[in-house]
């Protein structure tokens, strides 16, 4: 496996970039890639050339996170205000604007089949569920606090949720905290499942496999990346090489490779086969805040986006 | 048989003596010869007969008799006869002195023999014989300058004097003149062909001495095979040859030279020398000591000596060996003769640990030897031993430079080199790598380890990585190192000891793997795993770490690494689990103490964490400055944590840790952690310039080398910068020491950095770092509040500005929008736990509150902003429209004119033409069109004047009505003029409030730990450091112990570095390589 680079845009955002997605392709147009941005924009992206399609405002206080629905027709994007704005991908109108108080926004993603948007809740300790037909909050998915938290200390702060990811039959709910924890859930029940530990540093992203359902890999400020058997509660294994934070992590379509974005301003392609590095991808001067792999059954790509308010698009075979 | 006749006196008779039976008493014979008054010549055979016989007394009696007074008396004619015996008896003398080994008796027969030939001299002073008698016995004297004198005296009268010849050559010989010398003897053996054979020794020594091997050989065996001489001559020949047979060859030659005559002494050096080598000692020794009693000559005891020194030295009695180097160099004159004593002893002294004496023993071998290697390199070592390393690596480069095939030499300069010049000991250890390669040898492991270590801390890792596996070899580290075996699956609930895990190891050897590690590549393992760490590559660099520990658990530094990783990974149970696994083993190692003290700080323990670090200051003796280091920065820490500040407590803490800083800094100058300490110390005493000496230098020593990475020493520099009020060096500080230290992920920095721009009143920039901040701590509320508090201090400046354009009022509506939902949201999402940040919901209440009357009173602004916007945009359309009625009007005109010109001319025409005809008609017409005409021109004018005075009328207005109420800029007629200036006032109150507010508040945002209510100047400068210091529960000791967790994280290096001489901050694995190099040694 490989990645050769195709196209880089230079200051793409006027500040940094911090989110990321693929929208998937409609009936009337190929796969976009969407970005947000510390200068409180949201942009569309048309690949290979990276070619800008729009610019969204709107919002206040820096873009954290993008999704875009499995349908490719409409996308969420937050910002740093705990806003979430829903909007139609072709048009740019406003479908909802989410808000939950007193819960903050983190990561976003919709569930595969669509029907449901999860929020990282950030210090409510818990993941919102959001209805993508009447954009109703379904559910809230709270990670059970410890028995006996010290008053005086800043444990609340430690469950702090930050980052979501869906198994891939939507049954599961895996989402992660400030302090390294994962929590499990089960959707269909709105309970709590299990915890797995191994982290002891934030957790900015997790990603299941798409081939693997029971396949969970988390970056952690650690400068790991682990992978956990999300069922059997087991640390499979570890992947370290990255020199500081992993920001972010995503699962090639078929399964067989991820990819990591770092604070160390790289980009690596990891052979899951052989729990190794394969590449190491240096054009980024600064923060890699988000990487992505194209959709599936379209060619394979992969977007990064970093805090030198660029983005670069890579061929990956 | 020979017999001789004496005559008997007047008679034809004579008297046969046998010479082979000469009477016992030589007095019956004397009483004959006198009896009979036999002729001289007679005397002289028979003395000779019994000189011949051994009969040296008769001998003596006879010539004695033989010279007399009375004899001279009688045969006074008799001339040549007397002289005869006169130069046979000084010949006689001549031998005993050269024999004699006392040295008085030698004088007095060397006396003696002067005498009988000065006797003869004066019988007949140009006898030849005389002259190489005296000759002779001037060469015995060994004064061979007169001795030449002599015989030329003789050979100027008679070239082929043979006894001159053969004196003359061997005076030519003992001048070095070989060739002459030659020539001489050539000469006598062609006058006298059938002489003794001392002639063909002599030109067998001349020819050696030439060089002429081959033809001394032939010289030496044409003498008599019993010639011990000769044999001994051949002999050393042989031995010369260095070859087997010819040595062989030699030794039997000289052991016949012995059974012939056991007393020659070089015979018995040499054959001594060859029962060393084969290694029998006791024969060595008795031949040394009968050589000794046999010969007097100085060199040849020196020798003796020498090989008896040798012997003992061989056999490890180094004391007796001293003695007999020390006899052997007694009896050398100068070095130059036979320096091999020198070196011995040399060596036995070194043994004996005397390093002066061995010291100048070498050098006088070096004065002979200038280019020996060998013992370049012994003084090279000697050197290093008296901790000259200088001198040291000077004679050892003189060694590479003479033989640069000497991998040793090399291996030794590269050793050497180590603690001083990495890049030359890099330089030396590879040619060394080089040789033994080149010459088959294989590279010991210590060297590949030290080449290993140097391209490590070069920075040239993959080099190092190289070395590393080429120093190990095969073995099952291979499988980890190369990713082959990973470690099992664990539960994802005890990952917490995921380092101890050895089960992985276990594993393997139940498949049947054989988990082996050898003790020599333990270090090298553990610096491979260092490197992995350096890599990043952890989870190698752990299960390598675990493998040492599965096969020598009682290694503690792999434990301190494991439990460095586990602490970087911000597991602390697990490292404090592995620190005391660690103390399991060596409950007093200093470097276990510390890091556990280190852990404990980390949990809050101070003073848990206080106890430790004075037990690792026990442990350690006071030696290790770490500990004391802690120790300063614990009572730093304890001096500004405080909340509720006891001035009188901060002072004695801040004495205390500068007390130690300074004590540290007194061990070791050059201890860059004590200097920032002692800096951040003066800057607390608000003493900025010299912090500001002590940072820049800091700084500037600790850019370069891999190890040492003080990210503290850029943020206090910036931190002075800031107090200083130099913004803009601050922010760059600020900014260069987040992205080369900390890859732009430090919120703490960030949010100094969002300090400095709110003091330069840089609020956009304050706001972004505030927002980036927060996106990289999400949890830290005190980030919001701080993006409420800027946007807040932004839209109030604005407001006040006196000049501003809607667009930035509508931007401060919504900037101040946001503000509200940022404390709305704070005081919803974070109630609980507010306290921990410095604010509470009350505090909030009143920014929130605040911020909605700003709103109010923008709204206010925005209104008349918009409303002035309106009417600038009127008053431009109404001089759009003037500027375009004045264009119509002007060319309504022209088309007046133009026209009234027409008509005129027409109405000339006309009147020309019908002046008389339509009169009445003409004249009517015109008076109506005029009138018309000017009655429009007119109310153009009146129109134009109107709008004109109107607005400046209203200008004016608005002007004076400004000049009124100066500030409020709101017209008087508005319903609300009274409300707003209420709300003037409002602002001038707020705007007071903000003042205060924001700037305090920052302040205790920079480290709401303390929240300490000192005056804006002194937070500006101290409080950075407090904060940097401060984050205590979790927030301030960070700065500065981030250093220091840097520094565990390199716990073993910098122990070692601390440990280390003069506490460079370089050291680290090197020097427990030289430890290992030792070990090896």
């Amino acid at each position: 496996m490989k990645l050769a680079g195709l196209k880089s845009i230079e200051n793409a955002h006027d500040e940094s970039v911090w989110a990321t997605t693929w929208v998937p392709p409609t009936e009337t147009r190929s796969a976009l890639l969407l970005t947000g941005s510390l200068d409180e924009t949201v942009k569309l992206w048309k690949p290979d050339e990276l070619v800008l399609q729009r610019t969204n405002t709107g919002h206040c206080l820096g873009v954290v996170s993008v999704a875009a629905h499995p349908s490719g027709h409409f996308a969420a994007s937050a910002s740093l205000d705990s806003f979430v704005r829903v909007f139609d991908v072709d048009t740019n109108n406003t479908i909802a604007t989410l808000e939950a108080p007193p819960s903050e926004v983190w990561q976003m993603r919709f569930d595969p089949k669509g029907t449901i948007l999860a929020v990282a809740g950030g210090g409510s300790a818990s993941v919102k569920l959001w209805d993508t037909a009447t954009w109703n909050l379904v559910a809230t998915l709270s990670i059970p606090r410890p028995e006996a938290p010290k008053p005086s200390d800043k444990n609340s702060s430690k469950k702090f949720v930050l980052s979501v990811a869906w198994s891939p039959d939507g049954k599961r709910l895996a989402c992660g905290s400030m302090d390294g924890t994962i929590s499990v859930f089960d959707v269909g029940r709105a309970k709590f499942l299990h915890h797995l530990e191994g982290h002891f540093m934030p957790v900015r992203t997790l990603a299941y496999s798409p081939t693997e359902p029971r396949l969970l890999f988390s970056a952690s400020d650690d400068a790991h990346v682990h992978m956990y058997d999300a069922e059997g509660k087991t640390l499979i294994g570890a992947l370290s090489g990255h020199a500081s934070w992993v920001l972010s992590v995503d699962v090639s379509p078929d399964g067989a490779a991820i990819a990591t974005g770092s604070s160390d301003r790289t980009v690596r392609l990891w052979d899951i086969g052989m729990r190794a590095a394969v590449q190491t991808m240096s054009n980024h001067a600064d923060q890699v805040w988000g990487v992505t792999f194209g959709p599936a059954g379209g060619p394979g790509r992969l977007a990064s986006v970093s805090d030198d308010k660029s983005i670069s698009l890579y061929d990956f075979s | 048989m020979a017999s001789v006749y004496i005559p008997v006196q007047n008679s034809e008779e004579e008297v046969r003596v046998a010479l082979d039976q000469l009477p016992r008493d030589a007095s019956d014979i004397l009483d004959i010869l006198k009896a009979e008054q036999a002729p001289l010549d007679l005397w002289l055979i028979i003395a000779r007969e019994y000189f011949k016989q051994g009969k040296l007394e008769q001998f003596r009696q006879i010539l004695e008799e033989g010279s007399s007074p009375e004899i001279d008396e009688y045969y006074a004619d008799v001339r040549y006869e007397r002289i005869a015996i006169l130069n046979a008896l000084g010949a006689y003398y001549s031998y005993l002195g050269k024999i004699e080994t006392k040295q008085r008796e030698k004088e007095e027969h060397f006396i003696l023999a002067t005498q009988y030939y000065n006797k003869a001299s004066r019988i007949d002073m140009h006898e030849p014989s005389t002259w190489v008698g005296k000759g002779q016995l001037l060469l015995a004297k060994g004064e061979v300058e007169q001795a030449f004198a002599a015989f030329k005296i003789v050979l100027d009268g008679d070239c082929d004097n043979v006894p001159a010849l053969l004196g003359q050559a061997c005076v030519q010989f003992n001048r070095g003149r070989y060739s002459e010398s030659l020539d001489l003897y050539k000469r006598a053996l062609q006058v006298y062909p059938s002489c003794p054979a001392a002639v063909r020794l002599g030109i067998g020594l001349c020819r050696y001495k030439l060089g002429q091997f081959e033809k001394a050989r032939q010289a030496f065996q044409r003498l008599d095979p019993e010639n011990v001489e000769a044999l001994v001559a051949l002999a050393i020949m042989g031995l010369n040859t260095y070859e087997a047979t010819g040595i062989r060859k030699g030794m039997e030659k000289m052991q016949r030279a012995f059974e012939i005559y056991p007393y020659c002494a070089m015979a018995l050096n040499y054959l001594a020398n060859h029962f060393f080598f084969t290694g029998q000692h006791f024969l060595v020794e008795q031949l040394t000591e009968t050589a000794l009693a046999v010969s007097n000559h100085g060199p040849t005891k020196s020798h003796s000596y020498y090989n008896l020194a040798r012997s003992y030295h061989s056999k490890g009695d180094y004391e007796k060996a001293g003695l007999y180097y020390m006899a052997s160099v007694k009896e050398v004159n100068k070095p130059h003769e036979f320096v091999f004593p020198y070196y011995g002893l040399g060596q036995v002294q070194l043994k004996l640990g005397d390093f002066k004496s061995a010291l100048s023993n070498f050098e006088k071998v070096m004065e002979v030897y200038p280019d020996n290697c060998e013992t370049l390199k012994v003084l090279g070592h000697i050197y290093v031993q008296l901790g000259q390393t200088e001198k040291a690596q000077e004679f050892m480069r003189k060694a590479t430079k003479i033989d640069p095939r000497d991998a040793q030499a090399f291996l030794d300069l590269g050793e050497l080199l180590i603690s001083s010049d990495a890049v030359a000991a890099l330089d030396a250890l590879k040619t060394a790598r080089m040789l033994l390669k080149k010459g088959g040898r294989e590279t010991p492991i210590e060297v590949l380890n030290n080449l290993g270590v140097l391209h490590f801390e070069r920075g040239e890792f993959e080099l190092a990585q190289q070395t590393f596996r080429e120093a190990l070899g095969d073995g099952i580290w291979l499988a980890f190192i190369d990713g082959k075996e990973n470690s099992p699956p664990v539960d994802a609930s005890t990952s917490i000891l995921l380092y101890k895990d050895t089960h992985l190891f276990q594993q393997l050897e139940k498949e049947g793997h054989v988990v082996d590690l050898p003790w020599n590549k333990v270090t090298t393992l553990f610096n491979m795993a260092r490197l992995l760490e350096q890599l990043h590559n952890t989870e190698t660099a752990s299960t390598l770490y675990r493998l040492i520990l599965f096969k020598y658990p009682e290694y503690i530094d792999a434990y301190l690494r494991l439990a460095a990783i586990a602490k970087a990974r911000n597991n602390i149970q697990l490292s404090i689990e592995l620190v005391n696994d660690a103390l399991k083993v060596n409950g007093k190692c200093p470097n276990v103490l510390s890091m556990l003290g280190d852990l404990e700080l980390k949990n809050d323990d101070w003073v848990k964490a206080k106890e430790t670090f004075r037990a690792a200051s026990e442990a350690s003796e006071g030696k290790d400055s770490y500990d004391t280091l802690s120790l300063g920065n614990w009572n730093y820490f304890a001096a500004v944590r405080n909340e509720k500040r006891n001035p009188k407590l901060e002072a004695t803490h801040l004495e205390k840790a500068k007390e130690l800083y300074t004590k540290v800094l007194g061990q070791h100058s050059a201890n860059l952690y004590a200097a920032n300490g002692a800096g951040v110390v003066f800057a607390e005493k608000g003493h900025f310039d010299v912090s500001k000496d002590i940072f820049t230098q800091v700084q500037e020593a600790a850019s370069g080398g891999i190890f040492v990475q003080m990210p503290d020493v850029w943020i206090n520099l910036a931190h002075v910068y800031f107090a200083l009020g130099n913004f803009s060096l601050a922010v760059k500080m600020y900014q260069n020491c987040l992205r080369k230290f900390f890859y732009n992920t430090d919120s703490q920095i960030l949010l100094y950095l969002a300090r400095t721009h709110y003091e330069a009143e840089q609020w956009q920039d304050c706001k972004k770092t505030l927002l980036r901040a927060i996106h990289l701590a999400p949890s830290n509320y005190a980030l919001r509040f701080d993006v409420g508090v800027v946007m807040q201090k932004f839209s109030a400046l604005t407001l006040q500005k006196e000049k501003r354009t809607a667009d930035e009022v509508r931007l401060t509506v919504s900037e101040l929008g946001n503000a509200v939902r940022v404390f709305k949201q704070l005081s919803a999402s974070a109630a609980s736990n507010l306290h921990f940040y410095g604010f509470d919901e009350k505090k909030i209440d009143t920014h929130v509150e605040y911020c909605k009357h700003l709103i109010e009173a923008a709204r206010v602004h925005l209104k008349n902003a918009e409303h002035e916007e309106q009417k600038n945009r009127h008053k431009q359309e109404a001089l759009r429209q003037m500027a375009l009625a004045e264009e119509a009007r002007r060319k309504a005109e022209e088309q007046r004119k133009f026209q009234l010109e027409r008509r005129m001319r027409e109405d000339e025409l006309k009147q020309v033409r019908q002046q008389e005809e339509h009169f009445e008609r003409i004249k009517e017409q015109w008076k109506s069109s005029t009138s018309a005409s000017k009655r429009r021109d007119r109310s153009e004018v009146d129109d134009e004047d109107g709008g004109h005075n109107e607005k400046r009328r209203r200008k004016g207005g608005k002007r004076r009505k400004k000049d009124k109420n100066s500030r409020s800029r709101y017209e008087a007629d508005d319903a609300e003029a009274e409300m707003v200036d209420d709300q003037e006032e409002l602002e001038d109150e707020d705007a007071k409030m903000n003042y205060r507010e924001p700037a305090g508040q920052i302040n205790d945002q920079d480290d709401y730990a303390e929240q300490n209510a000192r005056d804006p100047l002194a937070a500006a400068g101290l409080e950075d450091s407090d904060a940097e210091e401060e984050v205590v529960p979790g927030s301030t000791a960070s700065r500065q112990r981030r250093a220091w967790s840097e520094s565990d994280e390199e716990e073993q290096l910098e122990r070692l570095e601390m440990r280390g001489s003069d506490g460079e901050v370089r050291e680290d694995g090197r020097q427990d390589e030289e430890g290992e190099i030792n070990d090896d040694d």
